[in-house]
C-alpha cells in the first residue's frame, strides 16, 4: 500500500520531540464504512461514511498522552502533537504510578487482508438488490410484521510511523451481513428470527463475505421459524443439557472467556466501566476455567478474522498464543504496558476504534479449539435437553461470572430427536461452572469464524472488532428459563 | 461560540453544492472532547480527540443517498455530492419517506454553554483528580473513573430552508472507589466544570466502599429497593427506548402500544422531556433533523400520555412531529416529596441499590430487564443501612415495577447515554417490588 503521510508524520513526530516527548508515534487512518439497510421493501439507509485523521501519543517520564485529530495541515499537526505531550506530562504529575514501557523497536511492514471480491466492483443497485430479494424472502406468512437485511463494508488504511523509525502501512478489510424476520403472534407477542451468527455474518474480507452469508437462502427458514416462535410456548424453567450451536457459542465466548481475559481488565484498568475479571495474572498455570475439551488460542493472524492484522495499534506483531489449554488458565490479551507488568507474553491486541480514540487492550481474535462431532451427532447423542440459536439479550456482572443470555429459539430434544419449540429460551449461569459442565466440542464440519463489529470497552467508549472462532458444544445440567416480574 | 457558527457556515456551503438534489439535509458536528481517565490512583489514559463530522443526505424523489466526511475542502464536498447523488438514482425507493421538516421557530438555546469549561487544560483536569487520588489513598482505596470536559456542536441545513445550530458544554466525573471486598460509586455532571467539588465526589464513594467489611448474601425472591439515581437512570431507559413512534406506531414492539390514555404507574410517577432544564446541555432540536424539539410530559401522573416522533414517522403515519429521534432524549423525572434520608427510614426490610451494570430489555411489552448491581449494594433494616451485601442480578418488568414506587425530592443529571446521547434528570426511587433472581460471588 502505498504511503502517504510520512512527511506529515515526521512533522507531527518531530514537533512532539521538542515539546518533550521521550518517545511518540503516530496512526494516520483513511476510513470508509458502506451500509446499505432495507426493511419491508424500503432501503432505509444508504450511506458511505468515511473520515481521514491521525492518532499522536506521546511518553512523558513514564506516562501517555494521546491526542486524535482530524485537522490535516501544519498548525493542525502542531496542535495534535504539542497536546499529546501536555497530556502525557499533566499524567506524570500523580504520584505512585507504574510507569510505562519506553518502546524501542523499529519495524518496517506493508500489509493487506486478503479479499476476493473488490467491494469497489459491486454497485449500488447490486447491493440493495441483494438484500431487497433475502428480505423478501422472509416473508412467508401475513403474520410477518416485518423483514431487514443489511450489509456493511468497512476498509480502513492505516500508516504507523514512530520515533524509533518503524514505518507500517495496512490495508485491512471487513465485511458483515444479516437479514431476519419479525411475526406477530395470535396474542399480540412479537418474536424476531435471524442471523447467520448472533448478529449476521462479519469476517475479515471484501465482498466475498456478503456472498458467503447466502441471505436469500436462509431467509425462509428466518421467516418460518418467526412465525412458529410467536405462538410457541415459553421454555419452562429447570436444569437442561443445552447445545448451543455458533450463533450463541461465539457470543459465550465473547462475553464469559474474550472480556475476562483482556489484561487491562484483570489490572483494573477498566474497573470503573467494563468492569474486571474474576480470572487474575497469578492464577496463570493454575486457574481451572473449564473442563478439559476447553481450549482457547488467541490468534490475531486467524484467517477471515475481523481483529486479524500485521501489526497492531503500538505496533507489535501478533503470534498465536494459547490463553486456557485443557481447561487451565495460560496467559492473557495484552499490552506492552500490561503485558510487562506481569511478566507475561504479549499477543499484539492493541486496537483502536479509529483515529480519534486512545489504542487499548481488545479481544481481537479468539479461537475455541474444534474436537470432534456434527452438531446433528451431538443431538443425537443427547437424551433430554435443549438446542438454542440465535440471540435477542445478553447480559453479564462486572467481573465475567455471573451471566444470562437470552436466544431466539429453543428446540427440544428428546432422544435424539429435535422436537418442540420455545420462545425465550433463558439460561443463566456463572462462568467457571458453567465452562465446567461442557461435556461435547463439535469439530471442523461446522467450525465458522464468527465476527462481531461492535463490541464495547473503554471510556470514552469504543466499538472494537473482535472474532469467536467456533463451532458447537454441550453443557451438561444448566438453568434454564427465568422467571420476570416486580 | 464560533464553533457554531463555523458548523452552520459550512453546512451552508455543503448544502449550496447540493443544489441539484430534490431535497438534501447537511449536518455538521465538531467535537472536542478531553478525557483524564485513572485506575489505581493515577492516571492510566489521559486523551483529547478533535473531530468534525459533515454529513449530506441528498434526496431524488423518495430516493436518498447518505455521505459524511470530515474532509470540508471544495474538492471534498464535491466528491461527496456526486456520490450521494450515484447513491440516490441507484437505490430503490423508500416508501415511508415524505419530506424532510420545514423551517420552524426554535426556541433560543440560553444555558448549557460554559467557556472555562470549553478552556480546560490537562493540567486543570489532573489538579481536580490529586485531592481525590489523596482521599482515595488516605483509606487504602484503589480507584477508576474519569474526569472528563467536552465542547460539543452541531449544526443542520436544509434544503427547505430549516437552520439550527448549538454549542453545549459538558463536564462529567466518575469515581468507582475500590476497597478489599466491597466498592463505592459517585458521579457528577453539568455543564460547567467549575461547580465540581472532586473532594466531595470522592467522599461519597469512599463512604461507600467502607461502610461495612465483609458483604452478605442476599436470597432470590421479591424486596423494597431504594435505587439511587444512577440505578434509577438505567432501569428507566427500558422505558424511554420503547417511547418512540417508530416502536409504538410501525413495530408495534413497545411496551405503550394499548396503554396510551391509561394509568399505568404510580400518581407520584410523572415522566416529561424538556431541553431547557438548567442541567441538560442539549439543543432545542432534533440532532438527526433539525425539527424544533418540543417540551411534552409523556407520564402524568401515573397515566400514560404520548409518545415521541421525528419528522419521518410524523410524515409516514400523520401524527405530530415532536422534534426527538425515536426516543426521548432530556427525560425528567419529577422529584416527590420525602427526602432521601427520609425514603430510607420508611424501608423497615430492603435494599439500596447505588448502581447497576448490563442492562439489557428482554421482553419490550412489559419493559421487562435483567441487570445486574455495581459498587454499593447495601441491606436496609429498620430505616438504615445494616450492612453491605454481595451483587445480584434482577429480572424485573418496569410496567408493574413503577405502578408501586415513591420519588425522593432531590434531582440530580445522571450520566449522559454514550450511543443515544439521552440525559436524564432525576431523584431516588424507593420501588416496592424487585425481583432479585439470583447471588453473585462478590460486592
Amino acid at each position: 500500500m502505498a504511503a502517504h503521510f510520512a512527511a506529515a508524520a515526521a512533522r507531527v513526530l518531530d514537533t512532539a520531540t521538542k515539546a518533550g516527548a521521550g518517545y511518540a508515534d503516530v496512526q494516520f487512518w483513511t476510513i470508509r464504512q458502506e451500509d446499505v439497510d432495507v426493511r419491508n421493501g424500503d432501503v432505509r439507509n444508504a450511506s458511505d461514511v468515511s473520515s481521514a485523521g491521525y492518532g499522536v501519543r506521546a511518553f512523558v517520564d513514564g506516562s501517555w498522552g494521546f491526542c486524535g485529530s482530524d485537522r490535516l495541515d501544519d498548525a493542525g499537526f502542531d496542535l495534535a502533537a504539542a497536546r499529546a505531550v501536555a497530556l502525557a506530562a499533566a499524567s506524570a504529575t500523580v504520584a505512585g504510578r507504574v510507569p510505562a514501557v519506553l518502546p524501542t523497536e523499529r519495524v518496517r511492514a506493508d500489509y493487506r487482508t486478503p479479499a476476493a471480491i473488490d467491494p469497489a466492483s459491486i454497485g449500488l443497485s447490486a447491493r440493495a438488490a441483494l438484500l431487497l430479494e433475502a428480505e423478501r424472502a422472509a416473508h412467508v406468512a401475513k403474520n410477518v410484521v416485518s423483514a431487514y437485511a443489511f450489509m456493511t463494508l468497512f476498509t480502513t488504511a492505516k500508516e504507523f510511523y514512530s520515533t524509533t523509525g518503524s514505518a507500517i502501512t495496512q490495508l485491512l478489510r471487513q465485511a458483515g451481513s444479516g437479514c431476519g424476520a419479525s411475526a406477530i403472534g395470535k396474542d399480540g407477542d412479537v418474536q424476531t428470527r435471524g442471523g447467520p451468527g448472533d448478529f449476521g455474518l462479519y469476517q475479515g474480507g471484501g465482498y466475498e463475505v456478503i456472498e458467503r452469508a447466502r441471505l436469500a437462502a436462509r431467509a425462509p427458514e428466518y421467516g418460518r421459524e418467526a412465525v412458529l416462535l410467536a405462538d410457541a410456548p415459553r421454555l419452562p424453567p429447570g436444569p437442561r443439557d443445552l447445545i448451543l450451536d455458533g450463533s450463541v457459542l461465539n457470543l459465550q465466548m465473547h462475553e464469559s472467556i474474550g472480556h475476562a481475559l483482556e489484561l487491562d481488565r484483570a489490572l483494573g484498568w477498566e474497573a470503573n466501566f467494563s468492569g474486571v475479571s474474576w480470572a487474575t495474572p497469578d492464577r496463570v498455570g493454575k486457574l481451572r476455567y473449564g473442563s478439559d475439551l476447553l481450549t482457547i488460542v488467541a490468534d490475531n493472524t486467524l484467517p477471515l478474522g475481523m481483529a486479524t492484522v500485521a501489526y497492531d495499534d503500538e505496533g507489535v506483531r501478533p503470534k498465536p498464543v494459547t490463553l486456557i489449554e485443557n481447561g487451565i488458565l495460560r496467559a492473557f490479551l495484552s499490552s506492552r504496558d500490561t503485558a510487562a507488568e506481569v511478566g507475561l507474553p504479549q499477543t499484539a491486541s492493541v486496537r483502536a476504534q479509529d483515529w480519534a480514540s486512545v489504542p487499548i487492550v481488545r479481544m481481537t481474535n479468539i479461537v475455541l479449539e474444534p474436537r470432534a462431532g456434527t452438531l446433528e451427532s451431538i443431538v443425537a447423542d443427547t437424551k433430554d435437553g435443549i438446542l438454542v440459536g440465535g440471540m435477542r439479550s445478553w447480559s453479564i456482572d462486572d467481573h465475567r461470572l455471573n451471566f444470562q443470555f437470552g436466544p431466539q429459539i429453543g428446540y427440544e430434544i428428546k432422544n435424539g430427536k429435535r422436537g418442540r419449540i420455545f420462545k425465550q429460551p433463558t439460561y443463566t449461569g456463572v462462568t467457571p461452572t458453567f465452562w465446567g459442565a461442557l461435556d461435547r466440542v463439535g469439530g471442523r464440519e461446522d467450525f465458522e469464524v464468527w465476527g462481531t463489529p461492535n463490541c464495547g470497552k473503554g471510556e470514552p467508549e469504543q466499538s472494537g472488532r473482535t472474532t469467536h472462532a467456533c463451532s458447537v458444544a454441550r453443557f451438561r445440567n444448566v438453568t434454564m428459563g427465568v422467571v420476570s416480574g416486580a | 461560540m464560533p464553533d457554531r457558527d463555523r458548523a452552520l457556515a459550512l453546512a451552508e456551503r455543503v448544502l449550496r453544492a447540493a443544489k441539484g438534489a430534490d431535497q438534501a439535509q447537511v449536518s455538521v458536528t465538531i467535537g472536542d472532547a478531553s478525557y483524564a481517565r485513572f485506575a489505581r490512583n493515577y492516571v492510566i489514559q489521559n486523551l483529547d480527540a478533535l473531530q468534525t463530522q459533515i454529513t449530506l443526505t441528498y434526496y431524488a424523489g423518495r430516493k436518498s443517498g447518505s455521505i459524511s466526511t470530515d474532509d470540508a475542502s471544495d474538492a471534498s464536498i464535491a466528491r461527496i455530492v456526486a456520490r450521494a447523488r450515484e447513491i440516490a438514482v441507484h437505490v430503490p425507493p423508500d416508501g415511508g419517506f415524505v419530506s424532510l421538516p420545514k423551517p420552524a421557530p426554535i426556541a433560543p438555546a440560553t444555558h448549557g454553554y460554559d467557556a472555562a469549561t470549553a478552556a480546560a487544560t490537562p493540567a486543570e483536569r489532573v489538579d481536580k483528580l490529586q485531592p481525590l487520588f489523596a482521599r482515595m489513598r488516605a483509606s487504602q482505596l484503589s480507584s477508576s473513573g474519569f474526569l472528563t470536559t467536552q465542547i460539543n456542536t452541531v449544526a443542520i441545513a436544509n434544503s427547505l430552508g430549516l437552520r439550527a445550530a448549538f454549542t453545549g458544554t459538558t463536564c462529567g466525573l466518575q469515581l468507582k472507589a475500590i476497597a478489599r471486598a466491597t466498592s463505592g460509586y459517585a458521579e457528577y455532571y453539568s455543564p460547567q466544570l467549575g461547580m465540581l467539588d472532586a473532594r466531595a465526589v470522592a467522599e461519597r464513594a469512599a463512604l461507600k466502599a467502607t461502610l461495612s467489611g465483609e458483604p452478605g448474601d442476599i436470597a432470590p425472591g421479591t424486596y423494597t429497593v431504594l435505587l439511587e439515581p444512577s440505578a434509577f437512570a438505567a432501569a428507566l431507559k427500558a422505558l424511554t427506548q420503547g417511547m418512540g413512534g417508530f416502536d409504538v406506531l410501525d413495530e408495534k414492539d413497545s411496551w405503550m402500544v394499548g396503554r396510551i390514555g391509561k394509568r399505568v404507574f404510580s400518581p407520584n410517577f410523572t415522566l416529561r422531556d424538556d431541553w431547557s432544564h438548567p442541567l441538560f446541555a442539549s439543543p432545542p432540536f432534533n440532532q438527526n433533523d433539525g425539527a424544533p424539539t418540543a417540551r411534552l410530559t409523556l407520564i402524568d401522573r401515573g397515566v400514560v400520555k404520548r409518545y415521541v416522533t421525528d419528522t419521518y414517522v410524523a410524515n409516514k403515519f400523520h401524527v405530530p412531529d415532536t422534534g426527538h429521534p425515536n426516543f426521548p432524549v432530556n427525560s425528567i423525572v419529577d422529584p416527590g416529596s420525602a427526602s432521601r434520608e427520609q425514603l430510607l427510614a420508611s424501608i423497615e426490610r430492603g435494599v439500596l441499590v447505588t448502581r447497576t451494570w448490563y442492562e439489557r430489555v428482554i421482553d419490550p411489552r412489559t419493559a421487562a430487564i435483567t441487570g445486574i448491581t455495581r459498587d454499593g449494594v447495601y441491606l436496609i433494616e429498620g430505616g438504615k443501612l445494616s450492612r453491605a451485601l454481595k451483587n445480584f442480578r434482577y429480572n424485573v418488568a418496569m410496567v408493574d415495577a413503577l405502578a408501586d414506587v415513591e420519588l425522593s425530592d432531590t434531582q440530580v443529571l445522571s450520566e449522559p447515554d454514550s450511543d443515544t446521547l439521552v440525559s436524564t434528570v432525576l431523584p431516588d426511587a424507593k420501588i416496592a417490588r424487585y425481583r432479585v433472581s439470583a447471588e453473585t460471588a462478590f460486592a
